[in-house]
């Protein structure tokens, strides 16, 4: 009886003690400081500084980051890499709702700069500087990071189109290279009459993106907006758009481009084995290719411009781009503003991003520089791209204003074209229904819809 | 959370199998026996196991080629190349990114163990509690148990990780092994089992010696429970090992991911990546070795696995 | 010693009354109880019932991009009964269920009858091949068969070839249903097996000799007598199942990065919570999904264990 109440006692202490010993050792664990040494990928060189930490994506990003660091001694970068894309933006997203998490500077695609500007997660960076910058970006750069004073973000890389094909194939089959999109539905005709086993180009219904920018050559302004109104232009069902992807709807309807999901193993491999001639791609594209291992060695790959409408007033699109941001999160944004401007804002720092990472910069030192203009790419075999095509698509691009909800359009921009190209229906079917969709979503979101 | 983890329990009490074994194991089998066409349900079986293996072949095979090699022209993707690239592919794996694939590894073998014996030993106490005690709000209190099984994860994910910020566990071990420590399933089967397997009779008989309760637990209790301990033991390591969803939510660093977040941010790369890299062969065979633990794990316990599962028939 | 019951202490009382000595007892039995479950039911309240208190709360407000966060009650769910997409989502993931459930579920008895007839080598061998898959984690497993669907990395062209014919593009629109309903039944059919198996083997083979006395062949025998004594067994298989298939979340997931056309953001609820929590940003609209979806996961379960009551056995 007695020993049983002690017993009863002095085991009743077991439960809570385990209970209590692992929420001590719990709390006890160092993990929760993110900015510990122990959570950077690249190493810190100077102690006992501020650190600021940076989630980015970049290739050859630690080397960037290794070489600012070398060069302050005020300041140290601690950088991860959070994921690509899509999933860093859902890291970063969580953090946010969260309250705590997030990194200092923030590595984000220029157009999805408004999912977070409309939220209040950006700092603003023209009280530390930023604001004098503008001179060292592109017209298209700088539009696409700033609203009416502010600046949100500083630009990094772009990604300005041109055409991107395969010099030998098109001589095998006799066939010219197109310098409008009228040439280019007839080249793809002749490579296949030619006998050519594969495409002239692939046109993924995962990449809206690419549509957008097609559709932007012929004026295509589907959306207007400003952060400090909660009224929104919708207007994507318009005659230019319904044009473009009407072309593209032939192109596929006559079986002369592959309907590849972008961006998978299998349209990597088509991408450098010749199943696709050309590749509509952006300046980014190069350095995609190259990383793609085990090319066909007898590929012989060369830039163009991007084909242009006939007729039509040229005009320079542009698909992705990034830009460094600065959470609302950050402890100190006035450092951490520094580092997103400092971190690709020096000539060595874009060497490396340049012949490492194959990036596009915007910082127009380097942009403007002849180092850059005759940069010889041995992918090209030394045709130097960026003097060819991609500078003056750059200097031409004007800016694309995005909506808020960015992802939501690309998604059911793919929703629309998998059933565009499955021939469930057609291009102006497909823009109304997005127009539809779309509209009905900013209303859900307590804007105000207007043409 | 071992939420997802599907028990599974139906089987011989114990009477029953000593009544078994006292038969004969060949008097047995012929009982059993179909008397129909064995060459039909062995061709039965052949087929099923090609279902199952084949796969498992191709990632085998997979794992021995370079990134080109993999690329179907040229060689047949159930069949080697001509150049066997295991060893290449396993030390450009030890090399990438510093090794971090064994730190990957490692990760999901300290959150499997950690998580599954801690979920053990709480599923064992609460199980046993819910068997041996009669307490008011104990069906209710099981009720809850059970329906918890049904709730979507995605419900918990957000509020959880709001949750552990709080406590500024997020980006942490404990972010992952925290949450996988319930096993609500563990706790039924352990109850179950002890229901079956403890009687009443010896726990009185122990008090009635003086015994305190908690002595009676572990030398009276825990023996018999033996099978069911490695039941629930497997079934949550498994499920932590397997686990993808809550470290891809939970945990940011590199080197705190378990292998299943750090494949998929390989593949992600391999397929998105501007001036990407293709890791296509780290990806397969990062695959192929990960999944090498619990298959030798299986085949290794095979005997209390196999006995474990068949525990506590449900009256 | 005393092997009567559990009162047992009642017996050995002499100076208290009766009543206060087992009342005594009754209320340290009760502390122990709660004592043991204490340690389980602190990382239960903490880690799932907190969250989920604020899950709800979170499903109770509205959150739009233009105007904030406010408390709207029930709106959110009337919301979700009449979105196209969530309905869309749960009439695909009953098809799932529909499917799915049934193929697992005999190839997993077929497999576990037939084996409980062997003990040949094979027969043994067979039994771990098949349950191997299950050692395979589900996004690693997703990885493999997003790979063995491609034209280029799969053995699906060679396969095709041998017999003259060219492989379905297995992640189109229309093949999506099917390719995914595979990768379940090869993953988890083992596992099935396995339970399924170790109930048969739990059956006293005495009734099987009663039997064949009779007269039953080995077809009647597994039908008439193996299959109802498992009943219990097949029923929890049944209920793990359909709570796991209308939860359906991992394989798709990793799949729409290889099929997006294919499997768009709303494919299932579950995926649907995800986008919309992560990739929208819409945590209170999630939070309803999920919750929305747990109570039919409720709902449908509990309607299946009260149809089968009588078979499973779950009176305790």
């Amino acid at each position: 009886m007695q020993m049983t109440r002690r017993a009863g006692r002095r085991a009743a202490v077991v439960p809570v003690v385990l209970g209590a010993a692992m929420v001590l050792a719990a709390c006890g664990d160092g993990g929760g400081e993110e900015t510990s040494a122990a959570s950077c990928t690249n190493t810190i060189m100077v102690e006992d500084v501020p650190v600021v930490t940076v989630w980015a994506w970049y290739p050859a990003m630690e080397q960037v980051v290794d070489y600012f660091n070398e060069n302050n001694d005020d300041v140290q970068a601690c950088w991860t890499n959070a994921g690509q894309g899509g999933d860093a933006y859902q890291a970063f997203s969580t953090a946010l709702e969260a309250g705590s998490g997030a990194p200092d500077v923030m590595m984000i695609e220029a157009e999805f700069l408004g999912q977070y500007t409309i939220r209040e997660a950006l700092v603003d960076l023209a009280p530390y500087g930023a604001a004098e910058l503008e001179g060292e970006y592109t017209e298209g750069a700088w539009a696409d990071v700033t609203e009416a004073e502010a600046v949100y973000a500083i630009p990094v890389d772009g990604g300005p189109m041109g055409l991107l094909y395969r010099q030998d194939i098109f001589d095998e089959y006799g066939v010219a290279v197109p310098t409008t999109w009228e040439e280019f539905a007839t080249a793809a005709q002749q490579l296949k009459d030619a006998g050519y086993d594969g495409y002239i180009t692939n046109f993924a219904p995962n990449w809206w993106a690419f549509v957008q920018a097609m559709a932007a050559q012929l004026g295509w302004q589907p959306f207007t907006y400003d952060s400090a109104s909660t009224e929104i232009g919708i207007d994507i069902a318009t005659p230019e758009a319904i044009q473009v992807l009407s072309y593209w709807e032939d192109l596929v309807d006559r079986d002369l481009v592959a309907t590849d999901e972008a961006f998978t193993a299998d349209y990597n491999a088509s991408l450098v084995d010749g199943t696709y001639a050309s590749y509509v791609a952006a300046a980014w594209g190069p350095g995609y290719l190259e990383g793609l291992s085990d090319a066909d060695a007898d590929a012989v790959w060369r830039a163009a411009p991007l084909p242009q409408w006939e007729g039509q007033e040229p005009r320079d699109v542009n698909i992705g781009g990034s830009t460094f941001a600065v959470s609302e999160q950050a402890e100190n944004p006035e450092l951490a503003a520094r580092v997103a401007m400092d971190l690709f804002g020096t000539e060595e720092a874009w060497r490396i991003g340049i012949e490492e990472a194959a990036l596009f910069p915007l910082w127009t030192p380097v942009l403007e520089s002849d180092y850059f203009a005759d940069l010889e790419y041995p992918f090209f075999d030394g045709q130097q791209i960026n003097k060819d095509v991609f500078l003056d698509a750059a200097a031409g691009y004007e800016g694309f204003t995005t909506p808020p909800f960015l992802t939501y359009v690309y998604d059911q921009g793919t929703e629309q074209l998998t059933a565009l190209v499955e021939g469930q229906v057609d291009a102006e079917q497909a823009l109304t229904n997005l127009e539809q969709d779309v509209g009905a979503y900013a209303e859900s979101q307590a804007f105000t819809v207007t043409e | 959370m071992s939420v997802q983890t599907t028990g599974g329990a139906a089987g011989a009490p114990p009477t029953e199998r000593t009544a078994r074994r006292r038969r004969g194991r060949e008097a047995d089998q012929a009982a059993r026996g179909p008397g129909g066409s064995r060459a039909g349900s062995h061709l039965f079986l052949l087929a099923l196991v090609l279902y199952f293996v084949t796969p498992l072949w191709w990632l085998v095979v997979a794992a021995t080629k370079s990134n080109s090699g993999l690329f179907a022209s040229s060689s047949s993707p159930l069949w080697f190349a001509d150049d066997f690239s295991f060893v290449d592919n396993v030390r450009r794996l030890t090399t990438y990114q510093g090794g971090i694939y064994w730190t990957w590894l490692g990760n999901s073998f300290l959150y499997a163990l950690t998580a599954g014996v801690g979920a053990t030993l709480l599923a064992l106490l609460a199980g046993y509690g819910f068997a041996k005690y009669r307490f008011r709000g104990r069906n209710a209190a099981f009720a809850l148990l059970l329906g918890s099984v049904m709730v979507p994860l995605t419900a918990l994910v957000i509020p959880t990780f709001v949750l552990l910020a709080e406590v500024e566990l997020v980006n942490t071990r404990w972010a992952v092994i925290l949450p996988s420590l319930l096993s609500p399933l563990g706790v039924y089967l352990v109850r179950v089992y002890t229901q079956d397997v403890v009687p009443d009779e010896m726990l009185d008989a122990g008090r009635v010696d003086g015994a305190g309760e908690l002595r009676l637990f572990f030398q009276v209790a825990l023996p018999l429970l033996r099978p069911a301990i490695v039941t629930v033991l497997l079934l949550s390591v498994v499920a932590t090992w397997n686990n993808y969803f809550l470290a891809l939510t939970m945990v940011r660093s590199p080197e705190l991911l378990p292998i299943t977040v750090g494949l998929a941010n390989w593949q992600a790369l391999s397929s998105g990546g501007a001036g990407g890299e293709t890791l296509w062969n780290l990806v397969v065979t990062g695959a192929f070795l990960s999944v090498l633990p619990l298959v030798v794990a299986f085949l290794a316990l095979q005997k209390y696995w196999q006995s474990g599962l068949a525990l506590g028939a449900i009256k | 010693m005393t092997t009567t019951s559990t009162t047992a202490g009642a017996e050995r009382a002499t100076s208290s009354p009766h009543r206060t000595r087992s009342g005594r007892i009754e209320r340290n039995r009760q502390r122990w109880g709660w004592f043991f479950l204490t340690p389980f039911a602190l990382i239960f309240l903490v880690l799932l019932v907190v969250p989920l208190g604020y899950a709800f709360w979170m499903s109770l407000h509205t959150s739009t991009l233009a105007a904030g966060e406010s408390f709207t009650g029930l709106a959110n769910y009337e919301r979700a009964f009449t979105d196209p997409l969530f309905l869309g989502g749960l009439t695909r993931v009953g098809a799932f269920v529909a499917v799915m459930v049934p193929i697992q579920l005999g190839v997993a008895l077929a497999a576990a009858l037939v084996l409980d007839t062997l003990a040949t080598r094979l027969s043994r061998f067979s039994r771990l091949m098949i349950f191997v898959p299950y050692a395979v984690p589900g996004m690693i497993g997703a990885l493999m068969w997003g790979f063995l669907y491609s034209p280029r990395f799969g053995p699906a062209t060679d396969l095709f070839g041998l017999v003259g014919a060219t492989a379905p593009d297995f992640l189109a629109p229309g093949t999506v249903f099917g390719s995914l309903v595979n990768i379940v039944t090869w993953q988890w059919s083992g596992y099935y097996m396995i339970i399924i198996y170790a109930a048969l083997r739990g059956i006293d083979p005495s009734l099987y000799e009663a039997a064949r006395i009779d007269g039953a062949s080995g077809r009647q025998i597994a039908l008439r007598i193996k299959v109802p004594m498992i009943s219990a067994a097949l029923v929890m298989v049944v209920v793990f199942a359909l709570i796991g298939t209308l939860q359906f979340f991992t394989e798709p997931s990793i799949l729409s990065n290889v099929a997006a056309g294919a499997i768009p953001v709303h494919y299932t609820p579950n995926l649907y919570a995800y986008g919309l929590a992560f990739s929208y940003q819409q945590f209170n609209y999630a939070s309803t999904i999920s919750f929305a979806l747990g109570v039919i996961v409720f709902a449908f379960s509990y309607l299946f264990l009260f149809i089968t009551r009588k078979r499973s056995g779950l009176n305790s």
